[in-house]
C-alpha cells in the first residue's frame, strides 16, 4: 500500500469548504519514471481549469487522477471537502465527478440510448430525476442524439460520439464535469457546436476541468488557466495565456516570434 | 439496438425449436429423444458461454471445470456419501460458485490472452485431476450414479428427462435474454471493451465480472450434474479440453450474442458427426468442411450480426475484386 498517497503533507491550495473538488499537490508516477509535479487546484462552482499543455504534459493523467483511473504517488484528492485519493474510480462518480475521457470513450456494441441509460444509472440515485425528462433535456443539447437513439454508437461521427460521451457524463449528474480534450480530431465546425454547448452549461454554473493543447473557445467568467509541460506548471494565472506566449511557453526560444 | 434482441428472424426460429421439442415426444425415435436431450444440456452451457465470453467480453475456457463439479459433485455425494441426488446437486451447485469466486477474484485481474491461459490451465487441471485421483476414481469413473426422481415421477424415464433437460436449457435461455438486456447486461457489454471507460461510469468492474462468472458457472454445474444424472456415469472425458473447444464451436457456429445460436450451435456440432457417422472415416472431413463453410460464408455464426469481419469475398485480393467489377460494368 506504499503507493497509496501520503496524507500527512499537505502544502499549497488551504482546504477550503466551498471547493467541489480539489486537488492538493497531486503527484503522478508510472514505475520509476514522474508524470506529473505536485499540481493543486480548487473547483469552486461555475469556474473553469483550464489546462493546457503539449502530449506528454501530464493533462490526462492528472485528470484520471481526479476521477479515480490513475493512483497518484502522492498528495490528495478531495471531493467536496471529502478524502476520496484512495476511492476507485466508479464509487467518485456517484460523488459528482465525471469523467469525459480522451478519444470520445466509445462502447463498441452499445447503442446511443444504451450509453445515456449507463449514464444516468450512474448519477446518485437522489439526484438521478426521471429518466425520460433527462434525456430530453440533453437532446436540448445534442438533438442529433435523437436521431441516432437506436443506432450502435460505433457508427457516430467523431462529432457525434463526442456530443454522446458529454451527454453520458452530464446524466451522471457530476457537480464537475472533467473532460479530456473534447475538440481532439473533430472537424472545425464540430468543435464549435461542442463548445457552445459546454459554454453554455459553464455559464449555467457547472464547474469544469477542461484539458486541450490549443487555445479553447469557452469564455468564462472566473477561470484558472495552467500550462503544464514535462509534468510541471509552467503558466497559472486566472486569464489565458496569448497565443505568441503559449508559443513560447510550449517551444521555449525557439517558439519566440 | 442491441445485438442481444429477439428480432423476427430469431423469434420465427425460437418457436420453431420450440414446436420440434413438443412434436417430438409423439413423433420421434428414441435416438431423436436421446440427442434432443443431450442438445439440452450442451446448450444450457453454450449459454452460459454466451453470457461470459459473448456479453461480457471474458474469455474465459473453464466451462469444463464448473461442469465436473457439478458431474463429479452428484456422483461423489450419491454414491460415496449417500446423499439424496437433488440435495446433491444443490450442494454442487454451491461448491461451483464458491470456486467460481474464488478463482474468479484473482483470474479476473487478467486480461484478454493472460485470461485465457489462466482459464485454460484450470480447464487441463481438471481433467488432469480427474484422470490421476482416486477420489474421482481416475480414468474408469464412477458408473451407477442414482436415478433422480420427483414422488412417483421417475426421471430413468427418457421422455421425463427429455422436458427436464429443454425445461433447464428454456430457462437459462430466458434468464440470459433478461440479463443480456438489462442494465447488469448493458454494464457488461461496457466493461467487454473498454473496462477502464466502464469504471469511470460507475460500473464497479471487478464486481460485474465476477458476478457473470458466478452465473455463468452455475448453469455450468448444473447443466454437468443432469449430463451425470442421465447418464448415469462420470468420467474424465467427459471434462476433456477437446470438450471446451466444441462448446466454443457450438458458440461461434450459433452465433456470439444471439438469443437462439447456442441451442442451433449445439445442434450443429452434435449431429453433423452423426449424420455423417455412416460415411466412416470421412466423418470428420463433412464436420470440418461445414464448418469452415459456415465461417466463410457467414463469419459471425448463423444468428450472429453481420460486423466488420467479412467473409469469402475479403479472401478474394482488392486488385482482383476491382478488376472483376470493371469488367461486369
Amino acid at each position: 500500500m506504499t503507493r497509496f498517497a501520503a496524507t500527512e503533507k499537505v502544502g499549497g491550495v488551504r482546504s477550503s469548504p466551498a471547493a467541489l473538488l480539489e486537488a492538493q499537490d497531486v503527484a503522478i508516477q508510472y514505475g520509476g519514471i514522474r508524470a506529473l509535479e505536485p499540481l493543486s487546484i480548487s473547483v469552486a462552482e461555475g469556474t473553469l481549469t483550464l489546462i493546457l499543455g503539449p502530449n506528454g504534459a501530464g493533462k490526462t493523467s492528472f485528470l484520471k487522477a481526479l476521477a479515480g483511473a490513475v493512483l497518484v504517488r502522492s498528495g490528495r484528492v478531495l471531493i467536496g471537502g471529502r478524502d476520496v485519493t484512495v476511492i476507485p474510480a466508479h464509487q467518485r462518480v456517484k460523488l459528482g465527478v465525471s469523467l469525459v475521457p480522451e478519444g470520445r470513450g466509445r462502447l463498441p456494441s452499445l447503442s446511443v440510448d444504451d450509453n445515456l441509460q449507463i449514464g444516468w444509472h450512474a448519477a446518485a440515485r437522489d439526484r438521478r430525476g426521471d429518466y425520460n425528462q433527462e434525456v430530453e433535456k440533453i437532446f436540448e443539447l445534442f438533438p442529433v442524439l435523437r436521431e441516432r437513439l437506436v443506432q450502435d454508437c460505433s457508427t457516430l461521427s467523431g462529432g457525434e460520439m463526442q456530443m454522446l460521451a458529454i451527454a453520458r457524463g452530464l446524466l451522471a449528474k457530476p457537480s464537475v464535469l472533467l473532460l479530456d480534450e473534447p475538440s481532439l480530431g473533430l472537424a472545425p465546425l464540430a468543435v464549435t457546436r461542442v463548445y457552445e454547448v459546454l459554454s453554455r452549461l459553464n455559464a449555467e454554473g457547472l464547474a469544469m476541468v477542461l484539458v486541450e493543447q490549443k487555445a479553447v473557445p469557452l469564455p468564462a467568467r472566473r477561470e484558472t488557466t495552467i500550462v503544464l509541460q514535462n509534468g510541471k506548471v509552467r503558466y497559472r494565472e486566472v486569464s489565458r495565456p496569448t497565443p505568441a506566449q503559449l508559443a513560447e511557453l510550449y517551444l521555449g526560444e525557439a517558439g519566440k516570434l | 439496438m442491441s445485438e442481444t434482441t429477439l428480432g423476427r428472424f430469431q423469434a420465427f426460429v425460437l418457436a420453431g425449436i420450440v414446436l420440434i421439442c413438443l412434436l417430438a415426444p409423439a413423433f420421434g425415435t428414441r435416438l431423436v429423444i436421446y440427442n434432443l436431450t443431450i442438445i439440452a444440456l450442451y446448450a444450457t452451457v453454450v449459454i452460459s458461454l454466451n453470457l461470459l465470453l459473448g456479453i461480457a467480453g471474458q474469455a474465459s475456457f473453464a466451462q469444463t471445470t464448473f461442469m465436473a463439479i457439478g458431474g463429479y459433485g452428484l456422483a461423489i455425494m450419491t454414491k460415496q456419501l449417500g446423499l439424496n441426488p437433488w440435495l446433491s446437486i444443490v450442494l454442487s451447485l454451491g461448491i461451483s460458485i464458491l470456486v467460481a469466486v474464488v478463482i474468479g477474484m484473482p483470474l479476473l485481474r487478467l486480461r484478454g490472452h493472460y485470461l485465457s491461459m489462466g482459464t485454460i490451465a484450470l480447464a487441463l487441471g481438471t481433467y488432469s485431476f480427474a484422470n490421476a485421483s482416486s477420489f474421482t476414481n481416475g480414468g474408469w469413473g464412477i458408473s451407477g450414479v442414482p436415478t433422480l426422481s420427483v414422488g412417483t415421477v421417475s426421471f430413468r424415464n427418457p421422455l421425463n428427462f427429455y422436458i427436464l433437460a429443454w425445461v433447464i436449457c428454456f430457462v437459462s435461455l430466458a434468464a440470459f435474454y433478461l440479463l443480456a438486456n438489462s442494465h447488469i447486461g448493458r454494464a457488461w457489454r461496457a466493461l467487454s471493451t473498454r473496462a477502464d471507460i466502464a469504471a469511470t461510469l460507475c460500473i464497479d468492474v471487478q464486481r460485474y465480472k465476477l458476478m457473470v462468472l458466478v452465473i455463468a458457472a452455475s448453469m455450468a454445474s448444473l447443466s454437468g450434474s443432469f449430463y451425470v444424472a442421465y447418464a448415469h456415469f462420470v468420467g474424465p472425458d467427459l471434462y476433456d479440453i477437446s470438450i471446451m473447444i466444441n462448446l466454443i464451436l457450438m458458440l461461434y457456429v450459433g452465433g456470439v450474442r444471439s438469443v437462439v445460436g447456442p441451442i442451433i450451435g449445439a445442434a450443429f456440432v452434435i449431429l453433423v458427426p452423426q449424420m455423417a457417422a455412416g460415411l466412416e472415416h470421412y466423418q470428420n472431413l463433412i464436420f470440418y468442411a461445414l464448418l469452415l463453410a459456415v465461417i466463410l460464408v457467414k463469419p459471425s455464426g448463423l444468428f450472429g450480426k453481420a460486423t466488420e469481419a467479412r467473409g469469402i469475398d475479403s479472401m478474394i485480393p482488392l486488385w482482383l475484386m476491382a478488376r472483376l467489377r470493371t469488367r461486369s460494368r
